[in-house]
């Protein structure tokens, strides 16, 4: 009898109920914990293993993972054996039954290299007479050697700024040039001077060309040399070399020291080798203003409507309709934006903006291609919903009390909204913007059709006039993740950098959410109290 | 008080209201604005083909009398010619009339006696049996100003003397002769028997040519006279019609012919007037002495032989209500210019059907320009007309988006998308049925995960979880929600797919184990959940206890998968999957898209299904406990029900997220686009192929064009669902006022 009532009351389906909420978190937290445990550990140095095969090679590099093989259960580890042009593969597998010894040599030296990742080995001598380094010995001479070249380094980066720089001024002259011949019947003689111009930035800029040329040559001069774990030797230009590190001397505050450097690379660097090493800072930049192109185009519009469908609407069929619009808009699909975007924005007023203002440069788009201000004209589109809800449930959530009040003291309905009611409502409203951005944030499929690349050459913002380009294609963290995952040709090599990116994703956009709960909470207090 | 500050007062505030007023009306207009637009770039695929009047009409100018045979434009409609019976090619300026020049195709005066036409080759058969072939071609010149100049030239002209035959020469068709060097030509003779004279060029190691010539008659029992006959580009098979209307093909080798067809083509013992390959040369277009129109291709019978194919019809064009006397295949699509022996011109589509144009002007004679935007033809009087074509999409039609379309070279009518490959001749088949298919069987298995999880969570949440725990449950799930699908796509891909393709057996086997796990869980539990303290301390936590039921359940499954496997599936899932059932094992298929929609969807119909029984008045749930009803049964029969509209509307908007949902199915479902149910397959979506065809698609070509069809339905399926939900909402919240 005991037994029938907990069945026939039900209780094992409340379990079940619980048994869904359990699933249901276990699984939102496995996936965080999957990106963060990946995401965070990958700038820390990790142990460099020499492994001495029972065929007498050896093989030397991090073990990256370990498995039993499918059939034989017999365990097996992954290097990571670097050297890519030398071995043609990053990574090999190695029975662990074909391994006679497996040691952590302390003089093993990983190198960061401009090109063909890492190399793991060990340094044999530096050959670089012109630097007249002091005579140390083993590492901290290749340490030496590395700040001596720095000056060298120093020069031909501002070298290669003036260059930039110059083939900017080339560029606009042309762009005039070809501007003047456009309209026909213009000045011969501004056309003469134009052209006189061009010609004196071009000499300048093969000057320039063949002394940066010179300077890479002497700085490739200096060269060290390394060998493998076969003894096979290897020479690398100071100048290819990143960074160097030997990881298995480290101690904790020397790892954390190279943590923080990696992280700092992160944030300001220029991402290398087909962006699976190096920084993210375009791919930063690029969402971040894109970002605040969005906001600017979505706030305004998404409170002025938000407002007028509470405040000043009449209730009846045409506000049931903006609001059965308004949640339609949320729930169309985001590639329909982009693919709208693409149609409406950059095709059509893109191509009307050419041919009216850019004619000289067609058959060549400016605006007529994907660019910053078409995808944040898309995402803003996208975003304005969430504003309008967020508003509109602000505005809501303050007792009409409030506004009768107002209204009784002889304020007008825009003086009630502007002194009273938006002040009143505006963490709600804040809340929605933070939505919003997160949003805005985290899409990516609008973006692929509306102006996102792999690789912009130039930030949509820099020091020249007019110094917002909104024409440029931009990078974008979120594309960042899919083109590397899954464009790149090295799969396996691309992981590291496409958690990282994932885990600066996710935190950018946990962060932007978190915020916006605590406001809201915050609000919500608040007039749980006036409501009194 | 001031008067005017009031006034200003009140000016502002008429302002105010006037701009958030427009304000509000621009946001309906802009989600009508962005379905407007959408429809409109599609619209034009569902557009008639337009031929653009008759651009030009004037009686052929010079002096020949001789009667004209054929006519010819370019592509910039700048230059047409006429070729008349002596085989003189006259060039016009098609904007002045005036004759630009002329070419001869024969040195001597010489009269034609049979002409065969290929795009703009000609093989002249003169009187006296010898044959000449020549191309016409067209040069482009700009001049400094950029201006554009067309150049016509007769290029590739060859003599060939006339051959000992044993019959009077009819009619030669001969294919080849450019620059390779080989050449077929075959001659109808007067006694219904083919000559066939096939010349080799070869080349030896030190570039000398050998050139070998082998010719041989095709002396068979025919089942009539032949009436119409063609050859393929290579000149390699051979196709002839007859007078009671049977279509034959041969296939030619360097020494003789194989019959491999024998059709009837035409019924009633009817002759087949006109016999022409459409472009890619496996279709043969037969015109029939009764008006019809068929293509025939050859299909692979059961046996599935590649060179047992047998020809077969496969589409029936519009027909003609007078005997069909010319076939001109477009040399740029699937379409054929057919022309009646009323004068009518027909402008079909091959695979769509579609009848394109009917122009009646009493022709003689056709032709189609290369780009296929001219039609140019000769009167009965001799004149020559010229027509603009404007036919962007004559692939599509509702038929070919939505129906099973033969397609060439395929053995049977067929669902297909495939909107490029690498030959010129390559045709495009957008079918949406793979597509909707791929989105529906994602976003439903993605709702299997789902439901359950997120509404009995949801339930959970609002009603049985203590209100502390509940403070914290929502936001992490809002938190979930935030995740950009990205992410999830990425992790499912890249972290979760490896996984579950190495564990299979275990990650299937982890459907029942959990459950029945949970069952057993609830054995002990029972006695515990009777103790009252027990039961009071544990109410509101009871998921806090489960998580170590979850994880045991999955350590078991993980346990058990390699032995099991060993057991039952020969120590290999997939492959037993593969050998056994015939089930192709992907490693991005609808598993682990289930999982990722899921996760995508889960947090949007928690929220919802939440908000939904939270609104629910109290008073209903106290008067159901207060008469005595457990918490479940409260839930079962109170809540669950009130609440339905709103759970129902949550299902609605997840399943709207789903279908739209790209970057996950982008990344993980391997995107091919086929209709099978396996849950061990990909599958392609609407919005996933949106995002991987929009780079290679020509604004406003048919691909451009057929993708913003696919988001256009993508928008109406939301904006249904959406609509539906938001009505259903608007009544909950009436009926329970808590707005």
């Amino acid at each position: 009898m005991m037994k029938a009532k907990f069945w026939r009351q039900g209780e094992p389906y409340v379990w079940a109920t619980g048994m869904a909420l359990a699933l249901v978190l276990f699984l939102t937290i496995t996936l965080l914990s999957v990106v963060i445990a990946n995401g965070a550990a990958i700038f820390w140095p990790q142990p460099v293993a020499l492994a001495e095969l029972t065929d007498g090679s050896r093989v030397l590099g991090e073990i990256s993972q370990q498995q039993k093989r499918p059939q034989s259960e017999e365990q097996r580890y992954q290097f990571k054996t670097g050297n890519r042009e030398m071995y043609s593969l990053d990574f090999r597998w190695v029975d662990a039954s074909a391994i006679k010894r497996l040691s952590h040599p302390a003089r093993v030296t990983v190198l960061e290299r401009l090109e063909n990742g890492n190399f793991y080995g060990y340094l044999r001598e530096i050959r670089a007479p012109q630097l007249n380094l002091p005579a140390a010995t083993g590492d901290t001479a290749l340490a030496q050697a590395l700040t001596a070249i720095a000056p060298q380094q120093a020069e031909i980066e501002q070298l290669n700024d003036t260059i930039a720089e110059l083939n900017y001024r080339l560029e606009q002259v042309q762009n005039k040039l070809a501007g003047l011949r456009h309209q026909r019947g213009a000045d011969p003689a501004r056309l003469e001077a134009l052209a006189a111009e061009e010609r004196t930035l071009k000499g300048r800029f093969d000057e320039l060309a063949t002394r940066l040329a010179d300077q890479r040559s002497a700085l490739n001069q200096h060269e060290a040399v390394f060998i493998d774990a076969s003894g096979t030797e290897k020479v690398i230009a100071l100048a290819d070399i990143v960074r160097a590190y030997q990881p298995n001397t480290m101690g904790v505050w020397q790892k954390s020291g190279y943590y923080l450097t990696r992280l700092r690379e992160l944030f300001t660097e220029d991402p290398r080798e087909s962006n699976t090493e190096g920084g993210l800072f375009p791919a930063i930049f690029g969402t971040i203003m894109l970002v605040f192109l969005m906001s600017i185009v979505s706030f305004p519009i998404g409170v002025v409507a938000g407002v007028y469908l509470r405040e000043y609407a009449k209730e009846g069929v045409l506000v049931k309709m903006v609001r059965i619009a308004v949640n339609n808009l949320a729930g169309i699909p985001s590639i329909v934006y982009g693919i709208f975007g693409l149609g409406f924005f950059v095709y059509g007023i893109g191509s009307s903006i050419d041919q009216l203002f850019f004619a000289e440069r067609l058959p060549n788009p400016t605006f007529g291609t994907g660019g910053i201000l078409w995808a944040s004209l898309t995402l803003g589109l996208l975003t304005v919903p969430v504003v309008i809800v967020a508003t509109e449930e602000a505005l809501g959530a303050i007792p009409p009390g409030i506004r009768e009040g107002s209204q009784a003291l002889a304020a007008t309905k825009f003086q009630t909204l502007t002194k009273l009611l938006l002040p009143m409502a505006s963490p709600g409203i804040l809340t929605g913007f933070i939505l919003a951005m997160a949003r805005a944030a985290g899409e990516v499929a609008p973006l692929m059709i509306t102006g996102v690349v792999k690789l912009a050459p130039a930030l949509p913002l820099d020091g020249h006039f007019p110094y917002l380009h909104l024409d440029r294609k931009f990078m974008h963290l979120g594309f960042h993740i899919y083109d590397i995952g899954f464009q790149s040709p090295n799969v396996e090599a691309s992981k590291p950098m496409v958690y990282v990116t994932t885990l600066l994703l996710i935190l950018i956009v946990l962060l932007m959410t978190s915020t916006a709960i605590y406001l809201r909470n915050k609000m919500r207090k608040h007039y749980a109290v006036v409501d009194v | 008080m001031d008067r005017r500050f009031i006034q200003k007062v009140r000016r502002h505030d008429r302002i105010a209201t006037r701009l958030i007023t427009v304000g509000g009306m621009l946001v309906i207009a802009s989600v009508i604005a962005i379905l407007l637009l959408i429809i409109k770039v599609t619209l034009p695929l569902f557009m008639p083909a337009k031929a653009e009047g008759i651009q030009t009409i004037f009686a052929a100018p010079g002096a020949q009398s001789q009667p004209l045979l054929a006519a010819g434009v370019d592509n910039y409609q700048e230059v047409g010619f006429s070729l008349d019976n002596q085989g003189l090619f006259t060039f016009y300026d098609l904007k002045t009339n005036a004759v630009i020049t002329t070419f001869g195709a024969s040195d001597t005066l010489r009269t034609v006696r049979g002409l065969d036409r290929h795009d703009d080759t000609f093989t002249l058969l003169w009187q006296d049996g010898g044959v000449t072939l020549c191309q016409v071609a067209y040069t482009l010149t700009y001049d400094d100003n950029g201006k554009r100049t067309v150049v016509p030239e007769l290029n590739n002209r060859k003599d060939l003397p006339p051959e000992a035959l044993p019959a009077a020469p009819l009619r030669v068709v001969a294919r080849g002769g450019g620059d390779g060097g080989d050449l077929t030509r075959v001659t109808l003779l007067a006694d219904n028997r083919f000559n066939v004279t096939r010349q080799t060029t070869t080349r030896d190691l030190f570039d000398n040519e050998t050139t070998e010539t082998v010719s041989f008659l095709i002396d068979e029992e025919l089942p009539g006279t032949i009436t119409a006959f063609t050859l393929d580009r290579q000149g390699d098979v051979l196709y002839a019609g007859t007078d009671t209307g049977s279509l034959l093909r041969w296939k030619l080798d360097d020494g003789a012919a194989t019959r491999t067809d024998n059709v009837v083509a035409v019924p009633n013992n009817q002759a087949i007037t006109a016999l022409a390959l459409v472009f890619g040369d496996i279709s043969a277009a037969v015109g029939g002495a009764d008006g019809s129109l068929t293509t025939w291709m050859p299909v692979a019978p059961e046996s599935n032989a590649a060179d047992d194919k047998k020809l077969r019809a496969i589409h029936k064009l519009t027909g003609h209500s007078s005997p069909v006397d010319a076939i001109i295949p477009s040399r740029r699509s699937k379409s054929l210019v057919s022309l009646g022996r009323d004068g009518h011109v027909y402008f079909d589509h091959m695979t769509s059907e579609n009848h394109l144009l009917d122009i009646d002007a009493a022709l003689a004679t056709i032709a189609i320009s290369g780009q296929g935007n001219s039609l140019i033809g000769i009167d009965r009087r001799g004149a020559l007309r010229l027509w603009n074509i404007d036919n962007p999409h004559p692939e599509i039609n509702l038929k070919t988006l939505f129906g099973k379309i033969w397609y060439e070279s395929y053995p049977e009518p067929d669902f297909t998308w495939q909107s490029s490959a690498g030959s010129d001749d390559f045709e495009a088949k957008f079918s949406l049925v793979p597509l909707l298919f791929g989105t529906l069987k994602g976003t439903l298995y993605a709702m299997v995960f789902a439901l359950p999880l997120a509404i009995f969570g949801a339930v959970y949440t609002s009603q049985f979880a203590s209100p502390r725990f509940k403070k914290t449950v929502k936001p992490v799930i809002e938190i979930m929600a935030s995740v950009p699908s990205v992410v999830i796509g990425f992790l499912i891909a890249l972290w979760l797919a490896p996984l579950v393709e190495k564990h299979l057996l275990a990650t299937l086997l982890s459907l029942v184990v959990v459950p029945l796990v949970f069952l057993l869980f609830m054995l002990p539990m029972q006695p515990l959940c009777e103790t009252p303290t027990i039961q009071h301390r544990m109410k509101g936590y009871e998921f806090i206890l489960l998580v170590p039921v979850i994880i045991l359940a999955g350590g078991l499954c993980f346990a058990a998968a390699p032995w099991l496997e060993d057991l039952f599936f020969r120590g290999d899932l997939k492959q037993w999957l593969y050998d056994v059932p015939g089930m192709r094992y992907d490693q991005r298929n609808c598993i682990i898209i289930a999982f990722g929609l899921g996760i995508a969807v889960i947090p949007l119909i928690f929220s919802i299904t939440e908000d939904a029984i939270s609104n629910i008045p109290p008073s209903l749930t106290a008067a159901s406990l207060a008469l005595g009803a457990s918490r479940w049964q409260t839930i079962w029969r109170v809540v669950l029900p009130s609440a339905s509209p709103g759970i129902f509307a949550a299902i609605m908007i997840g399943f709207g997220r789903a279908v739209g949902e790209t970057m996950i199915v982008l990344m993980a479902t391997g995107n091919t686009p086929i209709i099978d149910w396996s849950i061990f397959n990909g599958m392609r979506t609407l919005s996933a192929n949106i995002a991987v065809e929009i780079p290679e698609a020509p604004q406003g070509g048919t691909l451009y064009r057929v993708l913003f069809l696919c988001a256009t339905l993508l928008f109406m399926l939301t904006f249904i669902l959406n609509t539906g939900a938001e009505i259903i909402r608007e009544r909950l919240r009436k009926k329970y006022g808590r707005y």
